[in-house]
């Protein structure tokens, strides 16, 4: 069973190349947001196992999605995927519940490392 | 005038590059500097040739200018412009981690506008497989108008600028410059290209 | 071994030669350090510029060798090189010379070390930066160029706000600096005068002297008025025989003191003309910028009727202007 993915990112390239690093057939079962508010709508009425979320969006941005999925009790692997990498940036959405914190642009094999680090693949 | 134009896919494409080089450069100097760089998304505009004057005069209070060529591979090439309001450049010495008596204002605003414009430069150029070398930094003299007669005596007619607004804040104190990419009309051309192979390997 | 890698490895070698002959016929200073600014190589232009010998510098570090060398600010520099791997510059127009070494021009110039641009660059070894690579550029002929260049517009500058005979300010600077004092004393409440004067009779003293004589006179009228004002008076030729004088903080009372100086100053003066001595009078008309004042038009225009008063009660003699009068007979 091929989990149920989120890619939520304000660019268009950035939702793309998360896209192409997910194994070919999870592809089918991808949804994207161009912000926080979508995506925390899709969080909530749907089943998403994982999510990959960008920081710095208009609106609500990373950290205020982390914050909504704590405050809304939802259940999913966030990996925060950014281009701002201050390791103060790193810790404070750790300490908002992301398991990973990767840095753009995301490569293929980071990715699968990763997944395969939480027992995702 | 019309193709120099980025379509949406390559102006969200650039904007990525943008950022990803921005976040980069900005751990690094927040590693050089030894102080956290609060880093605001840079917001990007790309401006034509006959409003990019008038965009910058409108904040024209007693600012000071520095100019660096780049070029690299594919003909990727332009200049970079740090534009400075007057009370940005305070303090400088300090968080360069020099003593103040040790170089002058020109000197450092010359500095902190290179170390800027050449570690975002690099990591722009690192993301599309390019290598830029760049041409010593200068400061424009202090007239009114300089920046005006600087844009009427380029060495290529530039016929695109991106505007970049950067913020840094740096611990207890921020300063504020824009960086300006001036760029001519091939080199759209050639970074369009660039672009397009990135979009369709995607 | 095929004979291709053969000739790849000849022109391998044949390259690495050219380029090291290069290096050493370059007209550019070379020289490249380690992370703890250990000297690593040199080219042969530093080697002939700065007279040290390869052997007691390889391996040296190089604020030993290069003494004058600022420390704390160069290492600094050079750090930021190693640390964000970027180049870093160094411009004559900021720092005239890091390294002292003699130019090739040191009889025309007034510089002792060679100016120079100085480039630090990242040399980059499987993704380690290990080395710094430092090229040193003669600058002293644009130095030089630059300097001349500066003094001729000095002059240009000084030139276009003189007067060319009398060698007081002409009148676009005077009218200038009037129109800021003008704006000062607005801003800041302060009392600002005007003398207008100029010369009785100067037409008959060029038919009687002729024009150089009237040009002497008026070259050491000039002199004469000029020593008699304080830094902050502006003294300007206003046309022909006509001056005037910007008086900055100064109510009626101390231009009328000062007018009546210059008058009688003026009176007792002898100009000596081709053996022949010159006896002139001047005409005055003082003016305070009043509250009515619009524009510092309106003060020229005081002191002018000032003027015109003084000339025609008779010449040789100081005229305030009265303002309020001026005015009351204006809209009578």
């Amino acid at each position: 069973m091929n989990p149920a993915v989120l890619i939520c990112d304000d660019s268009n390239m950035a939702r793309k190349q998360v896209l192409r690093s997910l194994p070919e057939q999870w592809h089918n079962n991808v949804q994207t947001a161009q912000h926080g508010a979508e995506a925390l709508t899709i969080l909530r009425s749907g089943n998403i196992d994982i999510l990959f979320l960008d920081l710095t969006m208009p609106g609500i941005d990373g950290v205020g999605v982390l914050q909504g999925i704590q405050k809304l009790n939802i259940d999913c692997h966030v990996f925060v995927i950014s281009a701002d990498i201050q390791p103060e940036m790193q810790s404070k959405v750790l300490g908002l519940g992301a398991k990973e914190f990767l840095r753009k642009p995301i490569k293929p094999d980071v990715l699968h490392a990763n997944l395969e680090k939480h027992g995702l693949l | 005038m019309n193709q120099l134009r980025l379509t949406e896919d390559e102006q969200d494409c650039l904007q990525e590059l943008i950022n990803v080089a921005m976040g980069q450069a900005s751990d690094q100097l927040a590693r050089y500097l030894d102080s956290f760089v609060y880093l605001k998304v840079p917001s990007i505009e790309s401006v034509d040739a006959d409003s990019l004057a008038t965009t910058l005069d409108q904040q024209q209070s007693a600012m000071a200018v520095v100019s660096q060529g780049f070029f690299g591979y594919e003909g990727i090439r332009g200049e970079a412009l740090l534009v400075y309001q007057d009370e940005d450049s305070e303090r400088l010495a300090d968080l360069l981690g020099y003593e103040p008596d040790e170089l002058s204002k020109d000197e450092q605003l010359i500095d902190i506008s290179s170390i800027l414009t050449t570690t975002f430069l690099n990591v722009f150029a690192s993301q599309i497989e390019n290598q830029i070398s760049y041409s010593a930094p200068k400061l424009l003299p202090s007239r009114a108008n300089s920046l005006s007669e600087h844009l009427d005596q380029l060495t290529f007619n530039w016929d695109l600028a991106l505007k970049v607004n950067i913020n840094y804040q740096v611990t207890d104190y921020s300063f504020n410059c824009n960086m300006v990419l001036l760029i001519p009309e091939t080199a759209i051309n050639n970074i369009k290209v660039v672009l397009n192979r990135i979009l369709e390997e995607l | 071994m095929n004979p291709g890698v053969l000739t790849d490895e000849i022109s391998k070698k044949f390259a690495e030669k050219l380029s090291s002959k290069i290096t050493d016929q370059l007209n550019t200073g070379i020289l490249i350090v380690d992370t703890e600014f250990n000297i690593v190589m040199w080219n042969s232009y530093l080697q002939v510029h700065s007279t040290k010998v390869s052997n007691d510098i390889i391996g040296k570090n190089i604020f030993d060798i290069f003494s004058e060398l600022p420390q704390r600010w160069l290492s600094r520099k050079l750090a930021s090189v190693l640390q964000l791997g970027t180049p870093n510059f160094c411009s004559w127009e900021q720092r005239r010379h890091l390294f002292e070494l003699p130019h090739t021009r040191p009889i025309t110039t007034d510089c002792e070390f060679m100016a120079q641009n100085c480039t630090f660059l990242p040399m980059q070894d499987d993704g380690d930066i290990e080395h710094i690579c430092i090229l040193i550029e003669d600058a002293t002929d644009v130095c030089h160029y630059q300097g001349q260049l500066q003094k001729a517009l000095d002059k240009l500058a000084l030139m276009s706000r003189i007067d060319g005979l009398t060698q007081i300010y002409n009148r676009k600077h005077w009218q200038e600096s009037l129109e800021q004092e003008f704006a000062k004393a607005r801003r800041h409440e302060k009392a600002l005068s005007l003398i207008m004067f100029d010369l009785d009779n100067f037409k008959h003293l060029n038919d009687h002297y002729g024009h150089q004589g009237g040009d002497e006179v008026l070259i050491e009228i000039s002199k004469t008025i000029g020593s008699l004002l304080r830094v902050e008076d502006v003294f300007g030729r206003y046309g022909g025989e006509e001056f005037a004088i910007v008086l900055p903080e100064t109510p009626i009372k101390g231009a009328l003191e000062l007018a009546e100086r210059i008058c009688q100053t003026v009176e007792k003066s002898t100009i000596t003309f081709k053996d022949k001595d010159i006896n002139v009078t001047v005409s005055l008309g003082v003016a305070q910028l009043s509250e009515s004042d619009t524009s510092f038009e309106t003060l020229i225009m005081h002191a002018d009727d000032a003027l015109y008063l003084a000339k025609n009660n008779g010449r040789n003699q100081v005229c305030s202007a009265k303002t309020t009068e001026f005015l009351q007979q204006a809209s009578a």
